[in-house]
């Protein structure tokens, strides 16, 4: 039997404990709401999305129907004309093609289906035709890029390098790309790679529009624009940081940024080598798994 | 010792952190957990299973919506096993990983704690039946997932400090 001291006291320690679990529901909660808003953002974000990549798909296409069909109209005269007509298509093209892979890498990194696939690079060969292939598009912009590769051997070397080249190159092109896209016309832009402590690394430089601080932490958020008002200047969906984001995740690979506004950015990667890799197949991990000792449990 | 009972005929694949896996053909899947927690999914009538490993609790906005997070990869999982005609009545869980591996004074994170939590609770909400499971501690595991038989195998993995 208890007193009803006793009683009184239990049932004191049992009304507080109710109250500490319900703070904690509370907490629970109100993260709970936060995260809804989120989800339903994001939600809002990925319609817009949609209607905006249509645009972007079917204008390209467009304008390359438009544009091979009078080069095939063109007189053989025409030769300047054609030659300038296939530039924009193939302008239009690139642009294209490096969207969709990056949807298309998207896609496959929310459905869990993307691994690192890894080989030994030639990564000054994997940069300098990355640059090359921008060439076209930041002259257009009549920016110039400079490419520097920093390394203790000499450069005429070539330069292995464990990772998935692929991966890397996406990375890479969608920090030129932006690079390119928020440059001030005119300018420099600098790529700058350098090898230490078996880490890859990859400065580019941009004297552009710059980010401002606060922006910061949700460039790395899909379908998020900072500027996404319908005139702006920039076409592009959002995906592209958040790819380069989620790549360097599955690399094991960081990013840093250091930026002012209106008065550039500076993206910088770091890749670490990955050991064992060859062009065998993946046993690198592989190899690891052992389970002919007796201490394994089976469930 | 090496050991190889993985015969020629059945395939195999090494999981990575933040991916799924699920086949309608029989596949031997290695993975390592840390934090991180691996849901391996069977259905025994069709004798098909699925496994994700994911890193974090919850997605909530940030990045891509991908299965590195764990409220999005068991949705995932299960919906990919729907889509290889698997009910969710006859699906059955195993439950691994959520070490704390790097312990701090302060585990203020509790990142393998809650990486748990949210699969029980989403398991038990679901419905589905958790048949076996190790979680927590502060090892690591090594698990090797027979989709076809559904038979996990794990091995502690031991601190070398």
């Amino acid at each position: 039997m208890l007193s009803d001291k006793e009683l009184i006291e239990q049932l004191h320690a049992k009304l507080n404990e109710l109250k500490s679990s319900q703070k904690l529901i509370e907490r629970q909660q109100d993260e709970l709401k936060l995260v809804n808003e989120k989800l339903a953002e994001s939600e809002a974000l990925k319609s817009h999305f949609i209607s905006n990549i249509t645009n972007e798909i079917i204008n390209p296409f467009a304008s390359i129907l438009g544009l091979s069909k009078n080069i095939i109209a063109a007189k053989d005269s025409d030769i300047i004309k054609i030659k300038s007509m296939a530039e924009l298509i193939h302008s239009e093209a690139f642009e294209l093609d490096f969207q969709l892979k990056n949807i298309f890498t998207a896609a496959k990194i929310e459905a869990g289906e993307a691994c690192p696939d890894y080989v030994k690079t030639d990564i000054n060969l994997l940069l300098a035709s990355i640059i090359s292939a921008y060439k076209y598009k930041a002259e257009q912009k009549q920016l110039k890029i400079n490419f520097s590769f920093e390394l203790d051997k000499k450069l005429t070397e070539t330069i292995y390098f464990s990772t998935d080249p692929e991966k890397l190159k996406l990375i890479l092109s969608n920090l030129l790309s932006n690079s390119i896209k928020y440059s001030n016309a005119a300018n420099k832009i600098e790529v700058k790679g350098w090898i230490d402590n078996n880490k890859l690394n990859v400065a580019v430089k941009d004297r552009g529009i710059g980010i401002d601080k606060k922006n910061l932490e949700i460039i790395f958020d899909r379908f998020k624009r900072l500027d996404s008002s319908i005139n702006s200047i920039n076409p592009g969906h959002g995906l592209g940081l958040s790819v380069t984001k989620a790549l360097l995740d599955l690399l094991e690979g960081k990013i840093d940024i250091v930026s002012k506004r209106n008065l550039g950015s500076v993206f910088t990667i770091s890749i670490p080598q990955v050991e064992g890799a060859n062009t065998e197949d993946y046993a690198m991990d592989g190899n690891e798994f052992i389970f002919g000792d007796s201490d394994n449990e089976i469930f | 010792m090496k050991f190889s009972k993985t015969n020629t005929e059945i395939k195999t694949h090494y999981l990575y952190p933040a991916a799924l896996f699920a086949d309608t053909e029989p596949h031997i899947v290695d993975t390592i957990l840390g934090s991180c927690v691996a849901v391996c999914l069977y259905d025994p009538i069709k004798k098909i299973g699925g496994i994700n490993h994911y890193m974090l609790p919850f997605w909530n906005g940030n990045g891509l919506a991908s299965p590195k997070y764990g409220n999005i990869a068991i949705q995932k999982l299960i919906e990919k096993l729907h889509s290889f005609g698997c009910k969710t009545e006859n699906i059955q869980a195993k439950v691994f990983g959520g070490g704390e591996v790097i312990v701090t004074e302060i585990n203020l994170f509790k990142i393998g704690q809650r990486n748990i939590e949210i699969a029980l609770k989403t398991l038990s909400e679901l419905n589905i039946r958790i048949t076996g499971k190790s979680v927590g501690g502060n090892h690591g595991r090594k698990i090797r997932f027979n989709t076809e038989s559904g038979v996990v195998m794990m091995k502690l993995i031991q601190k070398s400090t």
